[in-house]
C-alpha cells in the first residue's frame, strides 16, 4: 500500500514536470536541421561535376550552453555523361561505349557542434563529424551497370550559420559549408577511387 | 546489434534514394565488349568459315531457331562479318574441314544467361546452342575451351560472335579453343534487330581488335 503511495506521488510529479522538461529541451537543448544539398567530389576525375541530388540530415543535444553533440546523415548522387570511347579494361579485353559515371554516397555517424552565440538571431557555429561513408562507383550505359561498394571512415568539417527571424520561434534557415574526406576504395571498370573528396553547400530548415 | 539495426535500415531506404542517369543521352549508344586469347598469334591462321545463319537464343523457345541468310538481318550482319575477316587478310573458305578459324554468329533476343569465371562452359546445358558437330561431325561430343576468364554478361538485344580456332583443335582433351569474343549489345530496337546499330558494331569490334590480322 505504501509502495502503491510512493509510486502514484512520483507519477503525478512526473506528469507535473515533464512537459516543462519536455517544452525546454524543445526550445533549448536539442536541434535539428534537414538540408538541400549541393556538393562537388574534388580531387578526382570521376564524377567530379557538382549536383544538387542530396539531403542532408542532422540532430543534436547542447550538453553545454555551446557545445552540442549528436548524429548526422546525407545522401547524395553524382552522375557525369562521358562520351563514347574504347576502354582498355585489360590486355585482352577492350569494351566500347558511352556511359554515365556515378558516385553515390550516404556519409553517417557522430558529430561534435560549437555555436559561437547562443540565443541569437544568428547563431554561427563550426561542427565536425566523424562517422562512415558507404559509396556505390558506377558506370552505367544503356546495356549493364558495372559498380563497386564500399564503406570507409568519413571525416567532415563543416562551417555554418543558423538563423532564427523571429526570437519566439526556434524555427529558423540552416546554411552551411563542409568539405568532407572518406577514406573509401573503389574501382569499376579501369576508374580507381583511392578516397573521396567532397566540398558542398547545406541550405535547409533548423528548429 | 539490435542498435546496429535503425543505421542499416535507413542505410537501405537512403540506397533507394540515388538518382537515375539520364537515360536518354544513353538509349541510343552501342556497347562494344571483345576479348581474346593473347597466347594466340592470328597470323598462323589463313581461312576462316562462316556459316549462313545466326542462331536466335531465346527463352521462350523450346527448339533451336536460326535466322538464315533469305533473311536481310542476317545476311547483312554474315556480310558485314565476311568483309572485315577478308579486309584483316583472310580467305573465305566453303568448306568446314579446310578452315583454320570458324565463326559463329548469335543473336540474344530474350535470356538472361550469365557467363562468369566459375562456369565459362555455360553453353553444356545449353541444348540449342551451336552444336559442335555442326563443325564436323568429328567434333561430337566435343566441349568449347576458354583460354580467357569470360566475364561478361548476356543481354536482352545483344550480338555476339565467337571466333573458333578449328586449326588448334585438341584431339587429346576434345576441346575446341575459342579465341576471340565480341558482344555487341544495344542493337535492338522495337523488339527487333537494327541492322544499322548491329554492323556499326562488327566493324567497331574489329576496329578494337587491331590483333586480327593474317600478315
Amino acid at each position: 500500500m505504501k509502495t502503491t503511495k510512493i509510486l502514484g506521488i512520483i507519477m503525478l510529479l512526473c506528469a507535473a514536470i515533464m512537459p516543462c522538461t519536455a517544452h525546454a529541451q524543445l526550445y533549448k537543448s536539442t536541434y535539428y536541421n534537414i538540408d538541400w544539398q549541393l556538393n562537388t567530389p574534388v580531387f578526382t576525375d570521376y564524377a567530379n561535376v557538382t549536383s544538387g541530388w542530396g539531403m542532408n540530415f542532422e540532430g543534436g543535444y547542447y550538453v553545454s550552453s555551446k557545445i552540442a553533440l549528436g548524429l548526422y546523415g546525407s545522401f547524395h548522387t553524382n552522375n557525369e555523361y562521358v562520351e563514347t570511347q574504347v576502354l582498355q579494361l585489360n590486355s585482352s579485353s577492350s569494351l566500347y561505349t558511352d556511359q554515365v559515371q556515378s558516385i553515390f554516397q550516404i556519409p553517417f555517424g557522430a558529430l561534435i557542434k560549437y555555436r559561437f552565440i547562443e540565443d541569437s538571431m544568428f547563431e554561427p557555429y563550426v561542427t565536425a563529424k566523424l562517422g562512415t561513408n558507404y559509396v556505390r562507383m558506377s558506370s552505367i550505359n544503356n546495356v549493364l551497370d558495372f559498380y563497386s561498394d564500399s564503406w570507409g571512415f568519413n571525416v567532415q568539417p563543416e562551417v555554418g550559420v543558423s538563423i532564427f527571424p523571429s526570437a519566439h520561434n526556434r524555427i529558423g534557415i540552416h546554411l552551411a559549408l563542409y568539405y568532407s574526406y572518406s577514406t573509401n576504395q573503389n574501382q569499376c571498370l579501369v576508374y580507381n577511387l583511392n578516397g573521396l573528396n567532397n566540398v558542398g553547400f547545406n541550405i535547409g530548415i533548423t528548429f | 546489434m539490435k542498435k546496429l539495426f535503425p543505421l542499416l535500415l535507413l542505410t537501405i531506404i537512403l540506397t533507394g534514394c540515388q538518382k537515375e542517369p539520364d537515360w536518354g543521352k544513353l538509349s541510343n549508344d552501342l556497347l562494344v565488349y571483345t576479348h581474346y586469347d593473347e597466347e594466340v598469334d592470328f597470323a598462323k591462321y589463313n581461312t576462316f568459315y562462316i556459316p549462313d545463319s545466326i542462331l536466335v537464343l531465346d527463352n521462350s523457345q523450346k527448339e533451336p531457331v536460326y535466322i538464315s541468310n533469305d533473311d536481310i538481318r542476317a545476311r547483312n550482319i554474315i556480310e558485314a562479318l565476311t568483309d572485315e575477316m577478308t579486309r584483316c587478310g583472310y580467305t573465305q573458305v566453303y568448306d568446314r574441314a579446310d578452315a583454320d578459324l570458324g565463326i559463329i554468329t548469335s543473336y540474344i533476343k530474350r535470356t538472361n544467361t550469365y557467363v562468369g569465371y566459375d562456369y565459362p562452359y555455360w553453353w553444356f546445358d545449353f541444348y540449342y546452342y551451336w552444336p559442335f558437330d555442326y563443325w564436323d561431325p568429328y567434333y561430337y561430343d566435343w566441349y568449347p575451351y576458354y583460354p580467357y576468364p569470360v566475364t561478361y554478361s548476356y543481354t536482352t538485344g545483344t550480338i555476339a560472335v565467337e571466333m573458333i580456332a578449328l586449326k588448334d583443335a585438341d584431339t587429346s582433351s576434345k576441346m575446341l579453343p575459342f579465341v576471340w569474343t565480341a558482344c555487341m549489345a544495344g542493337i535492338e530496337s522495337s523488339n527487333q534487330i537494327n541492322i544499322s546499330n548491329a554492323i556499326a558494331g562488327i566493324y567497331q569490334a574489329f576496329e578494337q581488335s587491331p590483333y586480327i590480322n593474317a600478315q
